[in-house]
Parts: structure tokens; C-alpha cells; sequence
């Protein structure tokens, strides 16, 4: 076998296999930290291995035996050894663990990781690092952060699980309401930053989409009455639908307004538009969540012929919505933008003068970017050019950048 | 594992307080330890004297005696007024505990630590 098949095997494994195999193996060491060493030690292993004894057909299955094993040896080792925190809670742990659906597994470890007695940021960070097996130094440059501040909130974060009890289990029907939300911010914080990375030269970051989406599915999946798992999970099956149509040939950003529908994928946006309209009728009248209406945001969006035929009204009425359920300037000014295509832009000048004024929204990149296309449609193409600059200044992604700074010294582009 | 409620509320002193809202929070104290009594939950607790009472020891130096000063430890808006010790499965369950038991502003879970483990 070649260097680059093993690689590819050893990453398609990882990519699949980690967070089934740590979630499996948590339940044996009881102690997360022993559980990441013991499952690294299999991936380690496979690089040693595989070459010689050639892939296994069912790599998560012969990564989760190694590293099974391993962590045995390893309990066996210290047992003797003083014992600094307390072992994980696993609830209802009588049952042998073969017996159980193999995903379930994995949602134990997400909602685990996604308990609301941890910070939103440690949550991202555990799920990244635990669920998904990205390596540290990875999760630190995602969080902006160096490596040795993300190790030592990753440590925290592993200490507060264990230390306060927070119990190793999926939560019950009646808890959901309470769990979920802490749960859902997490995908959709990883399927944000995957649809439009921060930072770097690349626009999106597939493998933090892909990450979401696959978390997403495994929500769904486990919890398919959910109005606000099918928001969710339709928002994501949208944006993988619209996807292609987000870069030109050159790698250059198109717009929402300037993209080729043609190349949205028809069975994903119909599969969305699907989910969105199940996530709204299984939300109590009137009283839809923030992910139940992002979905029929982004179906209407989907739904459209083109861009001027878009249902403007129905999408200022579903921020308003949103708006209620969840106050956010950054949502205001979305509403702003779609309104303009109701009342005018000079209507939604006004709107994004007086949003800019809230300091929550200052360096934000958005508001000169809203701000600047008003200006263009309004003819005042020399203040839109300065907009669309100071845009460019405040985005740290380079595609994102380079389509700004093309808008500023073209606003009518 | 066994948790520690810490019930935060504005200074009361009880003593001070009208006799009917008094009774009616030793009410909801007492409905508390019935709910711990019927689900068989091992439990402590007790109330605090308001934070004007408190006297904090703080080390002066090296080689000097403890500095008595008066006041709680740290001056906050609300104080600790109460705590419970109380015997629970896990993090959920004691947050489930907690539900139920009546606070002022807010309650702290904090786990013990089990030295003997």
C-alpha cells in the first residue's frame, strides 16, 4: 500500500470512526482524558499497522478493539495510582454496551459535551475536539486562540465534566427542551463558521460543513419530532444546495443576488424546503424557534426564481419573527437588508444608520457591506466605494475581501 | 455525589421580617425538605444571619497575626444566605434538586469534594 492510500484511509477512518470510537470507549475508562490517549494510541497503531495487514473492512470496529484494549492496559496500570477526579457518571450502565444502537453512543458523547453547565465556547471546543476528533491546534485556530489557551480550556472543560458529575447519558424527552438549545448553537456555530470562515483564504471550510451537517443528521435522526433538530437540519441541506453557485469560476464570491440558480442542486433545495415546512408546522403556532425560522428564511430564499422575484414581504415577516424569539442586532440587520427590498433603500439607510449605532455590531463587517450596496442602489456610488472599502477592512476572510475591494473600485459591479 | 446548594439573596435579616412572610418561607423551606424527605435524598442545610453579621480573618502579613475585619469576605449585592448539602446522582439530578428549592436570586451548585475517593 502507498504512503498516500494509507494517509487517505487512516484520515477517511478518523473522519468517520472517531467519535463512535472515543464515545464507545469513554464508557469503559469513565474518564475522558484516558479515553482521547486511548483512542489516539489506535490511530496511531493503524499508521503502524495497516500497511502490512492492509485496511480492515470495518475500520471504527477495529479502532474501537485496539483502542478498547488499550485503555484496559492502561486502567490496569494505574489502577494503583491515586486517583485525581472523580470518574464519569454513566447512567443506566448495566446494559452491555454492544447492545445498543451504535449512534446513540455518539449522541451521549454530543450531549455530554453540549451540557448547558459549560460555556458556549467550551462546548464548540469539546464537540470539536471530542465528537469530531479535530486536533487541538486545529480548534485553536478556530477560536482565534493559541494552542496552549484552547489545551487548557479543552482541560477545564474535561474537568468540569467529570469534577461537577455532569452525567455521561442522552437526556430524556421531558428535558430536551432545556438541552437542546445548548446542543443546536453548537452545530450551528460550526456550520456558520464552515459556511463563511472568519479568517483565511478559503470562503468556506468544507470539513467544519461537513462536521455540522453530520451532527446535524445524527440529531435528526435520533430525535426526528423535533421542530427546531429539522430547522436545523434543513438550513444545512439549503446551504449545501446553494453552495456551488457561492464562488465564480475564478474563486471569486457571487453574491445572493448575482448567483446562478441553475447550479443550486434541485433535490437538496427541495429536500430543505421539505424539512423547513416540517419544522414550522411542528412548532406551536406562533411560537417557532430561532432554527425553525432561520429554515424558512433560507427556503424562501431557495424557493425564489431569481433574485428580484423573491418573496421580500414573507422574509421581512419571518425576521420579525425571529426577532421576537430571538433578539440579535445581527439579525436586525438582515431584516434591514430584505426590507430595503420592500420599502426602498433610502428606508433601510435610515434602519442601518441607527443599527450601527449599537456597539455590539462595531468592527462588524456587515454593516458597512449592507450599508454600501443601499448607497449603490440610492446612486450615491462614490459613499457606496468607501462602504464597500471599509467593508473589506473589517472581514478577515481573503475571498470575501477580494470581492469587496472589487465593489469599491466598481460599486456598480 | 453529594453537591452544596448555595442560596444567594439580598441581606434579610429574618428576625426583622413581618411574622406572616417569615412563616410562609420557612413554608416553602419546609416543603423543600419534604420533597428531599419523600425522595429519600440524605441532606443538611442551614440558614445565615445577614452579611452585616459576618467577620472576615484575613492574613496581615508574614509572621502576623490574622487582620479581624468586619463584613462578608467579598461585599456583593446579594449575599449567601443559605446552603444545603444534599445527596445526588449526578450534575442533572442536583440541578433537579435545585428546582425545587425555594432562592432569592440565584443558586450556586458547587460539588464537594470527596477526599476519600
Amino acid at each position: 500500500m502507498g504512503r498516500d492510500e494509507l494517509t487517505d484511509a487512516v484520515a477517511d477512518a478518523h473522519r468517520r470512526g472517531w467519535g463512535r470510537v472515543l464515545a464507545t470507549v469513554v464508557r469503559v475508562t469513565r474518564d475522558l482524558d484516558a479515553a482521547e490517549d486511548a483512542v489516539q494510541e489506535a490511530f496511531a497503531a493503524a499508521l503502524e499497522l495497516w500497511p502490512d495487514q492492509g485496511v480492515p473492512a470495518d475500520t471504527t470496529a477495529w479502532l474501537t478493539t485496539v483502542a478498547r484494549n488499550r485503555a484496559l492496559d492502561a486502567l490496569r496500570r494505574e489502577r494503583t495510582l491515586a486517583r485525581k477526579l472523580p470518574l464519569l457518571i454513566v447512567p443506566g450502565d448495566d446494559a452491555p454496551a454492544d447492545v445498543e444502537p451504535i449512534e446513540d453512543e455518539r449522541l451521549r458523547l454530543i450531549f455530554t459535551c453540549c451540557h448547558p453547565a459549560l460555556a458556549l465556547p467550551a462546548r464548540v471546543a469539546l464537540t470539536l475536539r471530542l465528537v469530531c476528533g479535530v486536533p487541538t491546534p486545529d480548534v485553536a485556530r478556530l477560536f482565534l486562540v493559541t494552542q496552549p489557551t484552547m489545551a487548557a480550556r479543552l482541560t477545564r472543560a474535561k474537568k468540569k465534566i467529570q469534577a461537577a458529575g455532569i452525567p455521561y447519558r442522552v437526556p430524556a424527552a421531558h428535558e430536551l427542551p432545556d438541552r437542546l438549545p445548548a446542543a443546536l448553537a453548537v452545530v450551528s456555530l460550526l456550520l456558520t463558521e464552515g459556511h463563511t470562515a472568519s479568517r483565511g483564504d478559503s470562503l468556506r471550510r468544507p470539513e467544519l460543513v461537513r462536521t455540522a451537517t453530520e451532527l446535524a443528521e445524527v440529531l435528526a435522526e435520533l430525535m426526528p419530532d423535533e421542530a427546531e433538530v429539522l430547522g436545523l437540519l434543513a438550513t444545512v441541506r439549503l446551504a449545501a444546495a446553494r453552495s456551488a453557485a457561492r464562488l465564480d469560476t475564478e474563486g471569486g464570491l457571487m453574491p445572493l443576488s448575482a448567483q446562478d440558480r441553475s447550479l443550486w442542486d434541485p433535490a437538496l433545495i427541495e429536500d430543505g424546503c421539505a424539512l423547513a415546512g416540517r419544522a414550522m408546522r411542528r412548532s406551536s403556532p406562533g411560537r417557532a424557534g430561532p432554527y425553525a425560522l432561520h429554515a424558512a428564511i433560507a427556503a424562501v430564499h431557495s424557493e425564489a426564481p431569481s433574485y428580484e422575484a423573491t418573496d421580500w414581504t414573507q422574509v421581512v415577516a419571518l425576521y420579525d419573527l425571529l426577532l421576537a424569539v430571538a433578539p440579535s442586532p445581527v439579525t436586525a440587520l438582515a431584516r434591514a437588508a430584505a426590507w430595503s427590498h420592500v420599502a426602498g433603500p433610502a428606508a433601510a439607510l435610515d434602519e442601518v444608520t441607527a443599527l450601527a449605532a449599537d456597539p455590539r455590531l462595531h468592527g462588524y463587517y456587515g454593516v458597512p457591506a449592507v450599508r454600501a450596496d443601499l448607497l449603490r442602489r440610492l446612486g450615491r456610488n462614490a459613499e457606496a466605494a468607501a462602504s464597500f472599502a471599509e467593508a473589506a477592512a473589517s472581514t478577515a476572510n481573503d475571498v470575501e475581501r477580494s470581492y469587496l475591494l472589487a465593489r469599491a473600485a466598481d460599486p456598480a459591479l | 455525589m453529594r453537591y452544596m446548594l448555595m442560596l444567594f439573596e439580598q441581606d434579610t435579616d429574618w428576625d426583622a421580617v413581618p411574622e406572616a412572610e417569615r412563616t410562609a418561607a420557612l413554608d416553602e423551606h419546609a416543603a423543600f425538605i419534604a420533597y428531599l424527605n419523600s425522595r429519600g435524598i440524605e441532606h443538611y442545610g442551614a440558614a445565615l444571619r445577614p452579611s452585616t453579621t459576618a467577620t472576615t480573618l484575613r492574613p496581615a502579613g508574614p509572621d502576623r497575626d490574622m487582620l479581624v475585619t468586619d463584613g462578608p469576605y467579598v461585599e456583593l449585592k446579594e449575599n449567601l444566605a443559605g446552603f444545603y448539602i444534599v445527596e445526588a446522582a449526578d450534575l442533572d439530578d442536583a440541578v433537579e434538586i435545585a428546582r425545587h428549592c425555594p432562592t432569592g436570586t440565584g443558586t450556586e451548585i458547587r460539588p464537594l469534594w470527596d477526599a476519600t475517593s
